[in-house]
């Protein structure tokens, strides 16, 4: 999606960027050179030797770049023209506010120098490449949440958590050993291993309700504990789009019927009775008795009171 | 290729440190590589502007003399070709460090890479600042988001096909003022063309592609919008009370301005954003939640029941 050059504008974008990159890291070792600029070493010579025929007008060796990397180190020198990085362009700036943006919603409001760092650069990006300020990112997460977890992983220590099941209703204290986080289309998790369960679990990041360290021995008994799956059958009365997302459906038509396979059966009755009439669960029979049953009991409710 | 890359980059310190304009003529005599018939050499140059341009690099055409009908000069300002961030320092480098790796992954990493690149030539470095929640990442659901965050600084008319809540698609076309995120999903916010009005989109749910065109000449971007208040709601139509068995119902709990209890039950005060919404978040508590008010939230959901008692008999 980036704006791709072709090759030889590509590297002439390179070049440019590779004089000032030098300039700022004299004696940097050409292999190092190379991993920055994402390029082989045969490239990364190749470019220095073309770099070292450029220069101003004249082209003696008074107004040439002098580049010395025969010793496997890079120098610069007489290149005052292109000694300074080239300005960003407009996706590298929106690229960095967009970033900044989400960086301030991270950092605790005691940090106010920060803070204020954090918006003047915005502004002083939003200037170059002439962007409205118009972006906003926040995140649902408690930062001082994510600073229990950050510490728990750097310092490989425990952490007893406060975790809100959605499919169970219920907020669970838990002690468990973190092992990483992980971003899945933008929803965070913390994997770990679970005191409790005896098992490793995946806990969303937004559903933990309090974090604090604590020191606990690690244990990494894998028990191979398989819950049962469930294969439920559901048919489509009313199509929504709440329910092509619930139940990741790319087609819903009335009458339609999809299987649906899941670990949890509480998930399931939980996401048909939320579905308020406009799927029906088919099969399995018990679950399905479950389903009547429980809407009956609060429709008597409502019509009682 | 080494030849027209040496000749661009040649024509880049050329124009760089030139004071005063350079004429075509100038370009040809002194600039290395420019060889050939006049036709063949106008050919390149005008090649080689555009090839400059299209990497961002803006060149300036003028004549140092205005009095006179000169052959137009070019250049390039160097306050325009510098990385001009001002004083810069390195918890500023930092910051911008991290920031760039929110990207890693997603549709703007490469050129978050590329802008980092340049940060670390301005040749301050960066100090080791750690940020717990740096951890965070950002996503874009393989959206195309340079091309959305182009429209809204040129005022540019998106339209795209966007699944309403019934699952109809509606083709809607829209002068875009903001993109926010929360919560792992990207919103997108416009004027509306049809209705003159600001709405706002989840970016998962536009079907296809976004196409981009030229905007209404006459646009003028709504003073009073805020890319923050997106999510809070505006003001609520109305409350509903609902009773919350004791321990239960922690994502309405969240959504409640007050608490009262009732032994074993708690009554809650939830705004009302969206009836329908509120309906199925009800029903998915089973029989620990209990609506009280509204009439008509209740009778909602006392038909959703009664078909889901007749779906499931």
């Amino acid at each position: 999606m980036a704006k791709s050059f072709s090759a030889p504008l590509e590297r002439t974008a390179r070049l440019l960027d590779l004089v000032p990159y030098i300039n700022s890291h004299q004696g940097i070792a050409l292999k190092d050179l190379a991993a920055v600029f994402d390029v082989s070493n045969a490239q990364m010579i190749n470019d220095l030797t073309t770099l070292w025929m450029c220069g101003l007008p004249g082209y003696t060796p008074l107004e040439l770049m002098e580049l010395d990397f025969e010793s496997g180190y890079v120098n610069i020198s007489n290149a005052p023209t292109l000694s300074k990085p080239r300005s960003v362009t407009f996706d590298e700036g929106v690229s960095l506010v967009l970033g900044l943006e989400l960086l301030r919603s991270s950092i605790s409001s005691d940090r106010a120098d920060l803070l204020e760092k954090v918006d003047s650069l915005a502004f002083r990006l939003s200037s170059i490449i002439n962007l409205p300020s118009v972006f906003s990112v926040t995140t649902t997460v408690n930062q001082k949440i994510f600073g229990a977890i950050a510490e728990a992983l750097a310092s490989q220590s425990g952490l007893e958590i406060q975790y809100h099941s959605l499919y169970r209703d219920e907020i669970t204290q838990r002690k468990i050993f973190p092992i990483e986080a992980l971003d899945v289309d933008g929803v965070q998790y913390l994997s770990a291993y679970c005191y409790e369960a005896s098992d490793f679990r995946q806990f969303k990041i937004e559903r933990i309700q309090s974090a604090g360290v604590i020191q606990i021995e690690r244990r990494v008994t894998h028990s191979v504990t398989q819950s049962q799956g469930i294969s439920s059958v559901i048919k489509v009365l009313k199509p929504s789009r709440e329910l092509a997302e619930r139940f990741n459906l790319t087609d819903a038509t009335v009458g339609s019927e999809f299987g649906y396979d899941t670990f949890s059966q509480q998930w399931l009755e939980r996401s048909v009775l939320a579905a308020g009439g406009a799927a029906a669960l088919l099969s399995p029979p018990e679950i399905r008795a479950s389903i009547a049953q429980m809407a009956q009991s609060m429709l008597d409710r409502y019509k009682a009171e | 290729m080494s030849r027209k890359i040496e000749r661009l980059i040649n024509l880049t310190i050329a124009l760089l440190a030139t004071k005063r304009y350079l004429t075509k003529s100038e370009i040809f005599r002194s600039v290395e590589g420019y060889e050939g018939s006049p036709e063949t050499k106008e050919r390149m140059f005008e090649r080689d502007k555009d090839d400059l341009r299209s990497l961002g690099i803006e060149i300036e055409v003028g004549s140092y003399d205005p009095l006179f009908n000169d052959e137009a000069g070019y250049r390039i300002k160097q306050e325009k070709y510098q990385l001009d961030l001002g004083q810069i320092t390195p918890t500023e480098i930092s910051l911008l460090s991290l920031a760039a790796q929110a990207w890693q992954g997603a549709s703007f990493d490469e050129a978050a890479q590329k802008a980092l690149l340049k940060l670390n030539s301005i040749g301050v470095p960066s100090d080791s600042l750690t940020l717990p929640g740096a951890s965070n990442k950002l996503s874009d659901g393989g959206r195309d988001f340079p091309l959305i965050a182009k429209a809204i600084a040129d005022q540019q008319l998106l339209t795209f096909t966007y699944i309403d809540s019934q699952l109809f698609q509606n083709v809607r076309k829209i002068v875009p003022i903001g993109l926010s995120s929360r919560a792992g999903f990207w919103y997108l916010s416009g004027v509306d063309q049809e209705i003159q009005e600001i709405r706002t989109f989840r970016v998962d749910r536009i079907e296809g592609e976004i196409a981009a065109s030229k905007g209404p000449r006459d646009f003028e971007t709504p003073q009073n919008f805020d890319p923050k208040g997106v999510f809070e709601g505006g003001s609520p139509a109305s409350f509903a009370s609902i009773d919350v068995r004791k321990g239960k119902g922690t994502s309405l709990r969240a959504l409640a301005t007050s608490t009262e209890s009732l032994g074993e039950w708690d009554r809650l005060r939830v705004p009302i954003y969206n009836l329908h919404t509120l309906a199925s978040m009800v029903l998915w508590h089973g029989n620990d939640v209990f609506v009280q008010q509204p009439q008509e939230l209740r009778e909602i959901l006392i038909g959703q029941l009664d078909s889901l008692v007749k779906s499931h008999g």
